[in-house]
């Protein structure tokens, strides 16, 4: 067992990383020793990564124990560079956590200056030096190279500004320069943000958490005002929105909603929301309550205002978006399904059903070419066939009669047999060929039958399936 | 003279609302006097009180439908067996394929919005789409909700019938469930004439119950007939246009005999089934029958009471 993390405390007794843990204990008894669990760390990370979405939504996650914040343009909004710096220091120290930060003009030097140095903000011009003091090792170098710089006596990457390039690049790789360059701000490095960034979004900041739901869901309302301003300036509609709740206690809950059609107004965005939150009301903990809550527009096309007419008559196609919607937040976006046909010759793939995604789907102008598909097939149909117990007269002929549900069927009439191949291209070439029958029993119920398998040829033993019911 | 007046007042109120109660047209005397209004007022509902009806072409189903199915407000269709649910989820459809129809005419492409307890369509299999299209339904219109609960399902068919944008609103429900009662029914109904939507609550399996539908048909399957050939005669053994078995059990006129229907999927409308056929299955019925399965054990068969059933004992 050896040491892979030590607080502020075991920093100072001395103890160091990579220790045996039976050192470290001889040399302090009292020493808490904890399992480490990267899993836990990760997501912890995440979450405080998310926290942070209140800076700014450019966060980047550097390695098991970093953030990048990207605050371009963000920074006047919290007090400026050193007010930025002391707020998240002071917030994460409430939430228990011990953490450095540094402002500067390249990610590399704010990396260094956080790790190795004690500086909270770094104007640009200063850059040279306050690098100059700190080891190597703040450049992000692998160790092995850090290591081969010492032996050498390039200690402090002031030595290494001074030294000519072409030799350090033909010993030490062309790497341990570009993190030079990135590090002064020279080269460019971009940071790639944990989640997309929307391209509309609005928030609120309180001054008392909001714990009620129906306050949220009044507070949702006018931010989906204020997001519908810039989105009309663009002649856009949302389709998929995020509501982001962060919590007093610093956790973050993101609830989503999707629209069936491009969405700008106000009430419906602040309706999709109210049975979503509904849907996820017991996931949804406000604790002490939430003290930030942003709408975000994570999706959004092209919308053409359309003008209602005089006749007070409503246009079809927004309440069916509204209702389209509504269960989609209530049930998920995969309940209200759409009959939808395809081009297979076997039953089940013939038919099936799709998640209804857009209204113009649903009462949209009829699909142009009319495919030629068998008619009589039945009306509803069974997932999985259902094995039943037939007798029929001859091998190849249809049913006399079947058992199905434990109940004895007398087949009066049947139509058949039609013989549907498997499809070999999916299915492969050995699978049995089925010969559906359309059977009518004494009393005119109409069932959909098929015998799997060709007799003698492909099959020793034929099996009979119930497939389907007719009306 | 003036005592008299008012009692007749009341009396005219008290029609009035047993009228509206009833959902049917005035009564001739209560018309008059309304018409007689000394202020010459007409109220806007008076003409609204005239139900508006799909007519369906067959004279003793229109009979006891007083003149066709109503264009909104609740009906309900159940079957005995799941076995039979194939023949009732055809008559349901065709019910739907003909309210799709009436929305056609007016120039709206109003989709069928299907509900169904999951536990429904798991037991009487799924709505299949080439079937529905060769029922005479658009699978394209066709939207299907897979309710997980019977609540759910209470839920989203309350939901659809907010929004007048559905041609029919099926609900499939299996059995009789307890939330879903005379009340919850009477709740669907009025939402259901407000949105100006018909819902179809298609019980599977269920027992009459006390509900506040229109009217409440039993289907049993019926056999169909065979296929015709262009010399007259028919192809013997063929299975041609789905027949149905119809049980008037709640109407608001008085229902004579059971009803023998044939569905024409190609002309989109029902036909009387032949009277010799019909007559030959009302004699005897088939040779044969099966018989049905024992009643489940908190039920007890009894025989039935004399005399006219007015309400149900809650099955559920």
């Amino acid at each position: 067992m050896r040491l892979v993390a030590l607080d502020t405390l075991a920093e100072r007794i001395g103890l160091k990383r990579g220790q045996g843990a039976a050192e470290a204990r001889a040399m302090c008894p009292a020493l808490d020793v904890i399992t480490a669990d990267p899993a836990a760390d990760q997501a912890f990370l995440e979450g405080l990564a998310d926290w942070c979405d209140r800076y700014t939504p450019l966060v980047a996650l550097d390695g098991k124990d970093g953030l990048f914040l990207d605050i371009t343009g963000c920074a006047h909004l919290h007090g400026g560079e050193k007010g930025l710096v002391s707020d998240v220091l002071s917030r994460l120290f409430s939430l228990g956590v011990e953490a450095r930060a540094t402002v500067s003009s390249s990610a590399g030097l704010s990396w260094a200056a956080a790790r190795y140095g004690n500086v909270a903000v770094i104007e640009r011009q200063e850059a040279g030096r306050v690098l100059a003091p700190l080891p190597v090792a703040a450049l992000r170098l692998p160790e092995e190279t850090a290591a081969a710089l010492e032996r050498v006596g390039l200690k402090q990457i002031g030595d290494l500004l001074e030294a000519p390039r072409a030799p350090l690049t033909r010993r030490f790789g062309s790497l341990l320069l570009l993190r030079l360059d990135q590090a002064r701000g020279e080269a460019d490095e971009p940071l790639s943000p944990r989640l997309p960034v929307p391209s509309f979004s609005a928030e609120r900041r309180l001054a008392e958490p909001l714990i009620d739901e129906e306050y949220i869901l009044e507070l949702t309302r006018h931010l989906a005002k204020d997001v519908r301003a810039s989105l009309e300036r663009h002649g856009e509609g949302g389709r998929l929105f995020e509501l982001l709740l962060f919590r007093v206690d610093g956790r973050v809950f993101r609830v989503r909603a999707h629209a069936a059609m491009p969405l700008n107004d106000a009430d419906r965005i602040a309706a999709l929301f109210r049975e979503r939150l509904q849907a996820v009301h017991d996931d949804l903990d406000a604790g002490y309550g939430f003290e930030i809550l942003r709408l975000a527009v994570l999706r959004s096309e092209r919308f053409d205002p359309a003008q209602q007419d005089f006749s007070g008559v409503p246009e079809e196609s927004q309440p069916l978006a509204a209702f389209i919607d509504k269960v989609a937040a209530r049930f998920g976006p995969d309940c209200l399904m759409q009959a939808s046909l395809a081009e297979s010759h076997l039953p089940e793939r013939a038919g099936g059903f799709a998640a209804v995604r857009d209204v113009a789907a649903v009462i949209g102008s009829p699909a142009s070419e009319e495919k030629a598909f068998p008619e009589n097939r039945p009306l509803r149909i069974f997932t999985h066939p259902e094995l039943v117990e037939a007798t029929a007269e001859v091998p190849d002929g249809a049913p006399r009669s079947f058992s199905w549900r434990k109940t004895q069927y007398r087949v009066a009439r049947a139509e058949g047999p039609e013989r549907i191949a498997a499809e070999w291209w999916i299915d492969g070439e050995d699978h049995p060929t089925r010969d559906y029958f359309r059977v009518e029993d004494q009393e005119g119920r109409r069932f959909w039958l098929f015998r799997e398998g060709l007799y003698g040829r492909e099959v020793a033993a034929t099996r009979w399936f119930m497939h389907g019911v007719f009306a | 003279m003036a005592e008299n007046a008012v009692q007749r007042q009341t009396i005219l109120s008290l029609r009035d609302t047993i009228a509206r109660i009833e959902n049917c047209s005035l009564p001739g005397i209560v018309r008059t006097a309304k018409a007689a209004d000394a202020a010459g007022f007409r109220r806007g509902s008076e003409g609204t009180l005239h139900r508006k009806v799909l007519p369906l072409g067959i004279a003793a189903l229109d009979d006891v439908l007083k003149g066709g199915l109503p264009l909104e407000g609740m009906m309900e269709i159940r079957n005995a067996e799941t076995r039979d649910a194939g023949a009732a989820a055809g008559f349901v459809a065709a019910l739907a394929v003909l309210y799709q129809q009436v929305r056609k005419e007016k120039g709206h492409l109003a989709p069928v919005l299907w509900i169904s307890q999951a536990l429904a369509s798991r037991e009487a299999g799924h709505p299949y789409a080439p079937g529905l299209r060769s029922y005479g339904l658009d699978p394209q219109r066709f939207l299907f909700v897979s309710a997980r609960t019977v609540k759910d399902a209470l839920w989203i068919a309350e939901t659809a019938l907010l929004v007048p944008v559905f041609a029919a609103v099926v609900l499939e429900i299996r059995g009789n469930p307890a939330c879903l009662a005379l009340s919850e029914s009477r709740r669907l109904h009025v939402r259901a004439r407000a949105g100006g939507v018909p819902l179809l609550l298609f019980r599977q399996a269920g027992e009459e119950e006390a509900s506040s539908a229109f009217f409440r048909f039993q289907i049993k399957p019926a056999p169909a007939g065979e296929r015709p050939l262009p010399d007259g005669s028919v192809l013997c053994g063929s299975i041609d246009h789905p027949a149905f078995h119809l049980l008037v059990e709640k109407s608001r006129a008085y229902a004579a005999a059971d009803i023998f229907l044939e569905w024409n999927a190609h002309d989109r409308r029902f036909y009387p089934l032949d009277e010799r056929r019909s007559a030959a299955l009302q004699a005897n019925g088939p040779e044969n029958p099966v018989d049905p399965l024992s009643a489940s054990a908190g039920r007890s068969h009894r025989a039935q009471p004399l005399g006219r059933l007015l309400a149900f004992a809650r099955a559920s």
